[in-house]
């Protein structure tokens, strides 16, 4: 593979990341949510497996056809039976403000990004903010998002965003690391797919304005 | 040296003037066959032009000059377009390199005359259309210019005429990521700035909904058939603009006889290309609120910003 | 050259004095306005020998223990000179006809003649001694201006007190300021501050308060809150002279301070400058774009333009800090374009808004409309003048634009993290004023000068008189003018800032050297002719088959009782866009509907009221406003009007200086 191929694959991979999620926050229907987060995960395996046709690593490939199957397949799926029957909510700050407020995030995304140019050249390491960006983006929807289901795309998009730092800074993880990382990923969506449907057998929607009293 | 320039130009709006209401026949013909209509054929905005150019217009009490004028400025606006955008081939004038700011300014006066006209009568209908155009002719300011800025990060120069050469000589960065981001925005934005769905609906004329139908409800007469032609060029000369970065093979890089017959009927091609997928998106789109269009130019601005920054991030080293 | 024309400037500014003591009330508009002219035009000249490197020095024979008094232009001194003497210029002339009442005065006059002499000084004054005294000389004699109608209007009174206010704010920074830097330096002389090396620790300090203190003059946000109140209240031609003139002496000041004083440019220095010239240049156009008092509306726009100029001197700052030398020239070359450009337009907008103010008393926009057939000369100058402040092509703000977003766009590609993701941002920044400005002057023209007349006034109105006429047209000339050779102005601002990557070749075209633009606004125009006259052609052909059918209603949907009050007004042009900025403007509403006695289904009356507060009035001043009202109540204490108290006053200070000088 060549080096300008390379960079363009990167290139391409980050940028569907990060399209991914602007999306999420413009189409907060929930419909478009689950595709999205699919797509997000599709993307995050193809930058795997970039990386492992790079590095001719058989280990990243590895890693690849998991993130693929687990990011692409399993959790959004999950995700959908936890959301059936949901309506998407209003979120707290409108969608114009938050969009505006994505692309400051991304803007700081990069500009925080800067020590760790030091960590070499290269297109990797030149995408690390897109990592950075959607973790930010990820806590924004957690902090506006008025559904727990919402809540679960935003944690999902925090895990794309540390999985995708992850893999560009060190050029790739191990398969037993990721294969933990994927499963904690998993028993935590489990847990939250259980509790969402515990709250809404409870109040009749999961609508979190409704948990107000927590500390009790 | 201003010759060959000169000439491209006069070709480029000759072109466009024959194209633009067959263009506009397509799209209004596509969307009656997908719609399970029979259409009134391809040929029927060139009919309408001639019709309304032979009836008189109507003069109520208290409108000014601008009636009259108006058309005009608006359809000179769109000519000049035509010439300064790369259609048929990619050299421009030597002072006034084809920059895509002067291009935004050019399209605001346009813009801004359409928005006078509609102020003119003193009707209730006009002066709301004017409003909301201007309203969303402000918001799509940013879009336009941040995804210019993306555009040109690439090769240092908002000159349309080089982003395109440097896109014939190597398609491959047309694929890269600023590109594609940059595109998209881009292309909401002329979507909103020409009135198309799902911003405005061309064919509605429900008074709560319309937007550039409310401004020309007043003209008649010649003066109606010069904001229309005027709307059209714009819009086939923005379809034109977003074909030469997406599609810009078949550039006539010089003056001559073949490269120019080729760029021309690429151009056609190009067009009419862009009008049947325009069509048939619009036919699965349904129009937004006035209040959520600002979403949808907040998101096209993000676009543009992350095309911008992902320029930064995919510097191949 | 130039210490003789200082010096006729100065005798002009006498002679215009003894003129208005001396000449008849009924003459005396007509003698003394050419010797305001006159003025205006010594210091057009003074000005253009100062760009073109000439020198000369008039020392001021007083002894004041600071030090000499000199004024002696620099280049860019001598290029606000320049702007200020033509704007003093036109408003001279506009004055003949526009005054009356208190504004025909003899105080008036002579306090029109000092301000703008004053005005000229400040750009020439070659130290600190010189400069200030010139600024508050200025500062007073506008505030004796804003205040001439405070008999007819009590609102006059209230902006009166916060432009004083404001404005001694501003002296008192500067002052301070400067100070610091007379200390620093050991001298006051402006060349020696020049060649001073400063220590970080002074440089910032200095920096922050001369920013501020510059700022409050030209009316950066948050520091804007006189603009919108002193410029309405003001006469008119006294709105155009502080808005067009005055203020640029802030940005001059900012100018001196960033690239001459303290040049060690520094990447805060630049970001705090672009960010107070974002948020101005955003914040100052949608107050603008939603305000339907024309005067009010133009003071918004003032705050943005000058956002602009601070926008693009905070990028000239951020590039150098940068090593991006041929990029920053051009954009100190765009904030001087800016700062000619918008004295150009913002002249003719405020004459105009005068002239509409003298022919129907209204300045409220939802009360206006129909002038353009009334006041034919108004409508055109006003117009061209809107054409500008939209920043459209042909005219010279398109063209300061055009020079600001080609130096922030090749900004971009840079290795620094922060300048590069600023550069976008302040090019979204920059459209999203430019898309604001053009709603906002398109309502202003069209809701002013078309469709019927709203109000009983405006239906009335007849064109101005003569004086004001020439004016109007100079001021919309000039912006055409510079739109179309903006080689000249290039040449002039190539000279002023002493840059050589902007230059002109020939009087028509501006080049860019720095970031490999051109731009000749001739060509467009060529083009704009060759295709406009095909078109016209037809036109005519087919006019003269089929006239115009004249008939009696304008479409009504149907419906044949149009009346004036159903047309647009301003208030409903701009409701969209308040509506989708309700979260940054916070509009008050009232909708009070009133049913029908007989049945509460039908409607009798609906009221809708809308009031845009500035948020920064209520959100930032009042509670200050309130905390030192607390203060001055608690100090009221102290001023309880017993002699014994006083006298205690004076021996317990008696007894600190004692005890402090023991020390």
């Amino acid at each position: 593979m060549t080096d300008a191929l390379f960079a363009q694959l990167i290139g391409t991979c980050s940028a569907a990341m990060l399209l991914s999620a602007v999306l999420l926050v413009w189409r907060r229907a929930q419909a478009a949510a689950l595709p999205l987060i699919s797509l997000q995960g599709l993307a995050l395996a193809g930058l795997v497996a970039v990386l492992g046709l790079k590095q001719h690593s058989p280990e990243l490939l590895g890693v690849a056809v998991l993130v693929l199957a687990f990011k692409a397949v399993v959790l959004p799926l999950v995700l959908v039976r936890s959301s059936r029957g949901e309506r998407g909510g209003a979120p707290l700050i409108n969608t114009a403000t938050s969009l505006i407020a994505m692309a400051a995030l991304t803007a700081i995304a990069y500009a925080v990004s800067a020590p760790m140019a030091s960590l070499g050249t290269g297109p990797t390491i030149q995408a690390i903010p897109v990592g950075i960006a959607l973790v930010l983006y990820g806590f924004l929807l957690l902090v506006t998002g008025r559904h727990a289901i919402v809540q679960l795309v935003g944690f999902l998009v925090i895990d794309n965003g540390t999985s995708t730092v992850a893999f560009l800074s060190s050029g790739g993880v191990p398969i037993i690391v990721e294969l933990g990382v994927v499963l904690d990923v998993l028993l935590v969506i489990l847990i939250l797919y259980v509790l969402t449907g515990r709250i809404r057998s409870e109040f009749g929607a999961t609508d979190l304005d409704d948990l107000t009293e927590l500390r009790d | 040296m201003n010759v060959a320039p000169a000439l491209l130009a006069l070709i480029q709006v000759m072109a466009m003037i024959a194209f633009t209401p067959l263009l506009v026949g397509i799209m209004r013909q596509v969307r009656s066959l997908l719609e399970g209509r029979v259409g009134a054929g391809v040929g029927q905005p060139w009919r309408d032009l001639r019709k309304l150019m032979r009836k008189e217009p109507l003069r109520a009490p208290g409108i000014s000059w601008i009636q009259a004028v108006g058309p005009i400025v608006l359809v000179v606006s769109s000519l000049i377009l035509c010439a300064l955008i790369p259609l048929v081939g990619t050299i421009a004038f030597p002072g006034l390199p084809d920059d895509l700011f002067v291009v935004v300014g050019v399209l605001l006066i346009g813009t801004v005359a359409l928005a006078l006209v509609g102020l003119d009568a003193g009707s209730a209908f006009g002066g709301m259309g004017s409003s909301r155009h201007m309203t969303i002719a402000a918001l799509v300011e940013p879009t336009v210019l941040v995804s210019i800025y993306a555009l040109s990060v690439p090769i240092g120069s908002s000159a349309l005429s080089r982003i395109v050469n440097q896109r014939i000589a190597e398609p491959a960065t047309m694929a890269a990521p600023v590109s594609l981001l940059a595109m998209v925005s881009l292309a909401i934005a002329v979507v909103a700035e020409t009135s198309r769905m799902p911003v405005d609906n061309p064919s509605t004329h429900l008074e709560l909904t319309m937007v550039h139908e409310a401004m020309v409800l007043e003209s008649s007469g010649r003066d109606l058939a010069w904001l229309e032609l005027g709307s059209w060029l714009r819009l086939s000369a923005m379809l034109g603009l977003i074909g030469a970065l997406a599609l810009p093979w078949g550039m006539a890089l010089e003056v001559a006889p073949l490269p120019l017959l080729v760029g021309v009927l690429t151009l056609g091609l190009r067009l009419a290309v862009l009008a049947m997928a325009l069509a048939t998106i619009e036919v699965f789109l349904a129009k937004l609120r006035l209040f959520r269009v600002p979403e949808l130019l907040a998101g096209s601005f993000v676009l543009a910003l992350l095309a911008v920054i992902t320029s930064y991030l995919t510097v191949t080293v | 050259m130039i210490d003789t024309s200082l010096l006729v400037q100065f005798l002009l500014m006498l002679l215009a004095i003894s003129v208005a003591i001396v000449a008849p009330a009924r003459y005396r508009a007509l003698l003394t306005g050419p010797v305001v002219s006159a003025i205006g035009i010594a210091g057009v000249v003074t000005g253009w020998a100062a760009v073109t490197g000439q020198h000369g020095s008039l020392p001021v024979p007083i002894t004041i223990p600071l030090g000499a008094v000199t004024f002696a232009p620099s280049a860019l001194g001598g290029y606000f000179m320049l702007v200020i003497g033509a704007v003093g210029a036109i408003c001279g002339i506009y004055a003949i006809g526009y005054v009356h009442g208190p504004a025909a005065s003899r105080t008036s006059w002579i306090a029109l003649a000092v301000f703008v002499t004053a005005m000229e000084f400040v750009p020439a004054a070659a130290d600190v001694v010189a400069f200030l005294l010139a600024w508050e000389l200025m500062a007073v004699t506008s505030a004796i201006l804003v205040v001439t109608e405070h008999a007819q209007r009590p609102a006059v009174k209230t902006a009166a007190l916060w432009y004083v206010a404001m404005t001694q704010l501003s002296f008192f920074l500067v002052l301070i300021g400067l100070g610091i830097l007379s200390a620093g330096a050991g001298s006051t002389q402006f060349a020696v501050f020049r060649a001073t090396h400063w220590d970080a620790a002074t440089a910032n300090l200095a920096f922050v308060l001369l920013v501020l203190g510059f700022g409050a003059k030209s009316g950066i946000v948050p520091l804007h809150v006189w603009l919108p109140r002193a410029h309405p209240e003001a006469p008119s031609h006294v709105s155009a002279l502080m808005s067009a003139a005055m203020v640029k002496l802030g940005i001059y000041g900012a100018i001196l301070t960033s690239t001459q004083f303290l040049r060690a440019d520094t990447m805060w220095w630049g970001v705090l400058l672009l960010a107070l010239g974002t948020v101005s240049a955003v914040y100052g156009i949608l107050q603008a774009s939603v305000t339907s008092d024309l005067k009010r509306l133009l003071a918004f726009s003032t705050t943005e333009n000058v956002g602009l100029m601070f926008l693009a001197l905070g990028a000239a700052s951020m590039l150098r800090a940068n090593g991006i030398n041929a990029v920053a020239d051009s954009a100190i070359a765009a904030c001087l374009f800016l700062v000619i450009a918008h004295a150009a337009f913002k002249t003719t907008l405020f004459l105009g808004a005068g002239s509409i103010l003298r022919a129907s008393g209204q300045r409220d926009l939802d009360l206006l409309g129909g002038l353009g057939s009334r006041m034919p000369v108004t409508s055109i100058a006003f117009g061209l003048a809107a054409l500008g402040a939209a920043a459209l092509p042909l005219t010279a703000g398109f063209v300061s634009e055009w020079v600001l977003l080609q130096s922030l766009i090749h900004g971009a590609g840079a290795t620094n993290r922060i300048l590069a993701i600023t550069m976008p941002i302040a090019v979204g920044a920059v459209a999203l004023t430019a898309g604001l400005a053009l709603m906002t002057f398109v309502k202003a023209y069209g809701i002013a000068f078309l469709a019927r007349p709203r109000s009983e006034g405006t239906s009335r109105a007849k064109e101005s008189p003569i004086s004001m006429r020439i004016a109007m047209l100079l001021g919309a000339a000039i912006v055409i003018a510079m739109g179309l050779t903006p080689g000249l102005t290039a040449h002039a601002i190539a000279l002023a800032a002493g840059i050589s990557s902007v230059k002109a070749t020939g009087p028509l075209t501006i080049d860019l050297s720095g970031v490999a633009a051109t731009l000749n606004p001739g060509q467009l125009l060529a083009l704009a002719l060759v295709l406009v006259l095909p078109v016209v052609a037809t036109a005519a052909v087919v006019a003269r088959k089929r006239p115009r059918r004249a008939v009696d209603l304008a479409w009504g949907c149907g419906g044949n009782r149009l009346s004036p009050r159903m047309q647009y007004t301003a208030t409903s042009y701009a409701e969209p866009l308040s509506r989708i900025f309700d979260d940054s403007l916070r509009p008050e509403r009232d909708v009070i509907v009133t049913h029908s006695t007989e049945a509460r289904y039908l409607v009798d009356r609906i009221q809708y009221r809308q009031r845009l507060s500035d948020v920064f009035d209520s959100r930032l001043y009042t509670p200050i406003i309130s905390f030192v009202e607390r203060i001055g109540a608690s100090a009221r204490r102290l001023q309880n009007g017993k002699i014994h108290f006083y006298l205690a006053y004076s021996f317990v200070a008696f007894l600190v200086v004692l005890v402090v000088m023991s020390l």
